[in-house]
C-alpha cells in the first residue's frame, strides 16, 4: 500500500450523509454531506467560524449531531461513544490537542494505544517521523513548545494505529517553518498508507498535501472537487490564496 | 408541573414583583407570623412543646439569614452554627466577663459576626474561590470554632457548657414570652428579606444568580454584592445566637451551635423550604420542626431522614418542589387579598 | 521527638490514603465526597460483624473492603447518574449535596443498628525498636500495610493501562475519550477503589485502635483537608499532604494540645484554599 491515490476502486472509508449540527439547539454545520475513500487524503478549507471543527467534532460525537448520518468503514457511527469510534480506528486530532500535560511524552504515546499494549514497531516508527519526541521522551508535554506538542498529538494518535487520521488545523500557533514541517510530516504518512483528512486555513499548504478538497462557509459546503479544480478556482484564489 | 426555567433564579416570584403594593409586600409575611403567633395557645401549657416551636422560630430565622448569603448570592457558608456561636458566645462573654450591658454585648457580638462573614466572603471574592472552596474554607472555619469551644474551657465551659447569667432577669427566660421575642425577630429578618428583594439591591442578587458574567457587564458590582450578602446574614446569625444565649435556660454548650446541629438542619430547612423564596425558610423550618418532634423516639432515625430528604430534593425534586412552594407563596398571597 | 516524628509519618500514611480515594473522586467525576470517612466505618463495621460471625480475620477484612467497594460501585450506578447529568457549578455542588445526604443516611443507620459496634484488631507482640522507639507490633503492621498499598498504587498509576487511563481522564477527560478512554467506566472504576481504600484505611486504623461510628465525620474532615493541601486531582499530592499533615498533627499535640492541632490542621486546608488553590504540591495554574 504505498502512496495510493484515492480512486474509483478503493473502498469508502468515511461516508457523512447530510450531517447538520450545533450547539444548544443552533446549527452551525447545516446539511454537509463529504465522502473520504481509503488511502486518500482530503482536505476541508474555510476560514475561522465556518464550521470546521463543529463539523470534525460532529463525526467524533463530541457533538451530537441533530440530523444526518456519518458511517465509517461500513458502520454507522452516528451516535457512537467517542472512545469507541476512536477504537475502531478513526484517530482525531483537535486543533487544541487535547494532550496530557503533566505526563511525559513517553505516556502520552503508550495512552495513544490504549487499551491494547503499544506495538514497539509503531513506537518505532512515530519516533522515526517525528525525531524531536524521541529527544524528549521524559519531558512532560505541557513544558514543550507548540510545534512538538502537535508532534506529540498527531504521534499519540498514530499510535492507535488508525485507518483514517483527521486533523483539525494542525498548523495552528506554529510558525510558518513549522507548518511547512508538519506537512511535511503528514505526507510521509500519507506515502505511507495513510488515509488523512485536514481541515486547514493554510489553504496552499492543505492544497498541496490533498487530492481532493471541500470548502466549507458558513457551515456548507460550497465548492467540492480536486485541489487542481480547487486552486484553479477564482473565489478560491481570491478567498484563500490571496490572489488579487 | 411548573416550568423548570424559574427555579434556577432565586426568588422566584417574578409573579409578585409585578405587583409592589404593601399588601402584596408584607401580607404573606403577616399571614406566616400570624399564624405562628397563635401556636402558643395550644402548646402554652407544655414546656417542652413551647421549647420545640422556640426552637422552630430560632431556626427559621437561622435559614433567612443563610437564605440571603446562599440563597442570594450562591456563597455556600457552611458556618451557620460557627457565626451564630460567635454571636453567642461572644455575647454571653462580653455581657458577664466584660460586663458590658446585654444589648450592647448582643450588638457587639453581632457585628463580630458579621465581621467575620464579611471577612470570609471578602476572601472568596478576592481569591474567586468557586462554591465548593467557599464551603471548605467555611468549613474549616465551622469546625475550628468548634474546637476552639471545646479546647477554650476557661471561656465557654468546654463540653459542659456554660450558664449565661446575663438575661436572667428579663422575660427572654419565661417561656411564653421568650417565644414572641422570637417570633419578632423572624417577623423583623423576613421584612428585611422582602425590601432587600424588592430594591435594587434584591434585582443585583437575581441577576448575579442567574449570570454572573451578565451581571457584571451590565454594571453590578458583583464583589460588593456578594460581601454586603455576607455581612448582613452573617450579622443575622450573630444576632439570632446572641438572643439564644440569653434566652430560655440560659446555657450554651458545645452543641448549642454545633455544626452536626445547626448547619446540617439549615441546610436541609432550606432546601426542603425552598432556596431563595421568602416564605421557604419559614416553611422548611416549620415542616423539619415538626418531623423532628415525630422522631424523638428516633433520634438516630433524624439523621436517615435528613440525609433522604437532601438526596430526594436534589436528586428528583430539584425542579418541582421549589416551584410548587413559590405558587403555594402565591396562592397565600391571593388569599391575603 | 523523634517518637513524635515517625508517629506522624506512620499516621500521615494513612492519612494519605484517605486523601487518595478523595482526590481521585473529585479528579475524575468533579465530585467531593462528603461520605468518605463513613464509607470507611462503614467498611470496618462489617469487618467486626464478619469477625463476630467467627469469620476468620484475613477473609473477614475482605469482605469489608469488598463491601465498601461495592457501596461505591451503587452509588456511581445509581445517585451519581443526575449528577453526571449537570455540568460545571452546580455539578459540584449537586454532587456535594447528595454525597453529604449519603453521609447522613450511612452515619444515621449505624449509630441507629450499630451504636457501639467497633473494630478493634489487636494484634500481639511485645513493642519492636525502631530507631531507638519502640513502636507496638499493630502500629508497625498498619504501617506496613499502608506503605505496601501505597507502592502498589504507584505502580498501578505509572505503569499500568488503566492506572494511566484514571490519570489521563482526571488530565483531559477529552483527550482520553480521543485515545479511546471510556470515561464513564474509569469513574465506577475509580468509585470502587476509593470506597475498597477509605475501608482499608478504617481497618489499618483498627490495628492502634478501635474505630466505630464515632470516627466517621473525622475521618471525612480528615480525607477532604488532606485533599485541598495535596491539590485536589493529585494523587500523589494527596500522599505528600498525608504526610506532612501526620507531621504536622503529631508534632503539635506533643508541643500544644490536641484542640489546638485539629485547628492547625483545618487552617492549613483554607490557608491552601486562599493562597493556592491547586494544592501544596499541585502545579498552580
Amino acid at each position: 500500500m504505498t502512496g495510493v491515490s484515492g480512486g474509483a476502486g478503493a473502498p469508502r472509508l468515511l461516508q457523512v450523509a447530510g450531517l447538520s449540527a450545533g450547539y444548544s439547539g443552533e446549527d452551525v454545520v447545516h446539511d454537509v454531506s463529504l465522502h473520504v475513500d481509503e488511502g486518500e487524503a482530503v482536505t476541508v478549507i474555510g476560514s475561522n467560524g465556518a464550521g470546521k471543527s463543529t463539523l470534525f467534532r460532529a463525526i467524533m460525537s463530541l457533538v451530537t449531531p441533530s440530523s444526518g448520518t456519518v458511517t465509517f468503514d461500513g458502520n454507522d457511527v452516528t451516535t457512537t461513544a467517542t472512545h469507541r469510534i476512536t477504537r475502531m480506528g478513526l484517530a482525531y486530532v483537535p486543533a487544541e490537542r487535547h494532550l496530557f500535560g503533566d505526563m511525559s511524552v513517553a505516556e502520552n504515546l503508550l495512552l495513544g494505544s490504549y487499551p491494547r499494549r503499544p506495538d514497539p514497531e509503531r513506537l518505532a516508527m512515530v519516533y522515526d517521523v517525528f525525531p524531536r519526541l524521541a529527544e524528549r521522551r521524559n519531558q512532560h508535554a505541557r513544558t514543550m513548545s507548540g510545534g512538538e506538542q502537535q508532534m506529540l498529538a498527531v504521534g499519540r494518535a498514530l499510535m492507535s494505529k488508525p485507518k483514517l487520521l483527521m486533523l483539525d488545523e494542525p498548523t495552528t500557533g506554529l510558525s510558518p517553518l513549522l507548518a511547512t514541517e508538519a506537512y511535511r510530516a503528514l505526507a510521509e504518512l500519507k506515502a505511507g498508507g495513510l488515509t488523512i483528512v485536514v481541515a486547514e486555513q493554510q489553504v496552499p499548504l492543505a492544497l498541496e498535501l490533498a487530492q481532493r478538497g471541500y470548502v466549507l462557509e458558513n457551515g456548507r459546503f460550497t465548492l467540492e472537487g480536486t485541489t487542481d479544480e480547487l486552486a484553479d478556482d477564482p473565489e478560491v484564489q481570491r478567498a484563500y490564496l490571496g490572489v488579487a | 408541573m411548573a416550568t423548570s426555567t424559574g427555579t434556577s433564579k432565586p426568588a422566584d416570584s417574578a409573579g409578585l414583583i409585578a405587583v409592589n403594593g404593601p399588601v402584596e409586600t408584607f401580607g404573606p409575611i403577616v399571614v406566616a407570623v400570624a399564624l405562628l403567633a397563635l401556636l402558643p395557645l395550644w402548646f402554652s401549657d407544655s414546656g417542652s412543646m413551647m421549647g420545640v416551636i422556640t426552637e422552630g422560630v430560632v431556626f427559621g430565622s437561622y435559614v433567612i439569614a443563610f437564605n440571603i448569603i446562599f440563597g442570594s448570592t450562591g456563597q455556600l457558608f457552611l458556618c451557620i452554627g460557627a457565626l451564630a456561636g460567635l454571636g453567642g458566645f461572644g455575647s454571653a462573654i462580653l455581657a458577664d466577663r466584660v460586663d458590658l450591658p446585654m444589648i450592647v454585648a448582643m450588638v457587639v457580638a453581632a457585628a463580630m459576626a458579621g465581621l467575620v462573614g464579611g471577612v470570609l466572603s471578602w476572601v472568596s471574592v478576592k481569591r474567586g474561590l468557586d462554591t465548593i472552596f467557599i464551603g471548605i474554607v467555611t468549613l474549616a472555619f465551622s469546625l475550628s470554632f468548634e474546637n476552639f469551644v471545646l479546647g477554650r474551657r476557661d471561656l465557654t465551659g468546654g463540653e459542659t457548657g456554660t450558664f449565661v447569667d446575663a438575661g436572667s432577669d428579663t422575660v427572654l427566660r419565661d417561656r411564653v414570652p421568650s417565644y414572641y421575642v422570637f417570633l419578632a425577630l423572624l417577623a423583623v429578618f423576613l421584612v428585611l428579606f422582602r425590601l432587600l428583594q424588592r430594591s435594587r439591591i434584591g434585582w443585583a442578587f437575581r441577576a448575579l444568580r442567574d449570570d454572573q458574567l451578565a451581571a457584571e457587564l451590565s454594571g453590578v458590582d458583583v464583589a460588593w454584592h456578594r460581601i454586603f450578602a455576607g455581612v448582613v446574614g452573617s450579622t443575622m446569625l450573630g444576632f439570632t445566637g446572641a438572643l439564644v444565649a440569653h434566652s430560655g435556660r440560659g446555657f450554651v454548650g458545645p452543641s448549642t451551635f454545633a455544626f452536626g446541629e445547626v448547619d446540617v438542619r439549615v441546610l436541609v430547612m432550606l432546601a426542603l423550604g425552598g432556596i431563595g423564596t421568602l416564605l421557604g425558610p419559614v416553611l422548611g423550618s416549620a415542616l423539619i420542626t415538626m418531623i423532628d418532634e415525630l422522631l424523638i423516639d428516633y433520634a438516630q432515625l433524624r439523621l436517615v431522614f435528613y440525609g433522604v430528604i437532601l438526596i430526594a430534593l436534589f436528586l428528583r425534586f430539584r425542579h418541582g418542589l421549589i416551584p410548587a412552594l413559590t405558587g403555594f407563596a402565591r396562592r397565600l398571597l391571593r388569599r391575603s387579598d | 521527638m523523634i517518637s513524635a516524628l515517625m508517629d506522624g509519618v506512620v499516621l500521615g500514611l494513612q492519612y494519605g490514603l484517605l486523601g487518595v480515594g478523595l482526590t481521585l473522586i473529585y479528579g475524575l467525576a468533579g465530585v467531593i465526597n462528603l461520605a468518605h470517612g463513613q464509607v470507611a466505618v462503614m467498611g470496618a463495621i462489617v469487618v467486626s460483624l464478619a469477625m463476630e460471625a467467627d469469620v476468620p480475620a484475613v477473609p473477614a477484612i475482605l469482605i469489608g473492603l469488598a463491601a465498601a467497594a461495592v457501596f461505591m460501585l451503587l452509588v456511581d450506578a445509581t445517585l451519581m447518574r443526575a449528577v453526571y447529568r449537570q455540568e460545571g457549578e452546580s455539578r459540584i455542588l449537586l454532587g456535594l449535596l447528595i454525597m453529604l445526604g449519603v453521609g447522613f443516611v450511612i452515619d444515621g443507620v449505624l449509630e441507629w443498628r450499630y451504636p457501639i459496634q467497633q473494630l478493634g484488631l489487636r494484634i500481639g507482640g511485645e513493642p519492636i525498636p525502631i530507631l531507638g522507639v519502640p513502636m507496638s507490633t499493630g502500629s508497625l503492621l498498619a504501617t506496613a500495610v499502608t506503605v505496601v498499598i501505597g507502592l502498589v498504587l504507584v505502580v498501578f498509576f505509572r505503569s499500568t493501562a488503566l492506572g494511566r487511563g484514571v490519570r489521563s481522564v482526571i488530565q483531559d477527560e477529552q483527550g482520553a475519550m480521543l485515545v479511546g478512554i471510556d470515561p464513564a467506566r474509569v469513574r465506577t472504576f475509580v468509585f470502587g477503589l476509593s470506597g475498597l481504600l477509605a475501608a482499608l484505611v478504617a481497618v489499618t486504623r483498627a490495628m492502634t485502635g478501635p474505630v466505630g461510628v464515632s470516627s466517621t465525620i473525622s475521618f471525612t474532615i480528615l480525607a477532604l483537608i488532606v485533599a485541598v493541601v495535596g491539590g485536589l486531582g493529585s494523587v500523589s499530592g494527596a500522599f505528600a499532604a498525608g504526610v506532612l499533615l501526620g507531621v504536622v498533627d503529631r508534632l503539635s499535640s506533643f508541643y500544644i494540645g490536641t484542640y489546638v492541632t485539629t485547628i492547625i490542621l483545618l487552617l492549613c486546608a483554607a490557608i491552601t484554599i486562599v493562597a493556592r488553590p491547586a494544592g501544596l504540591f499541585g502545579r498552580s495554574h
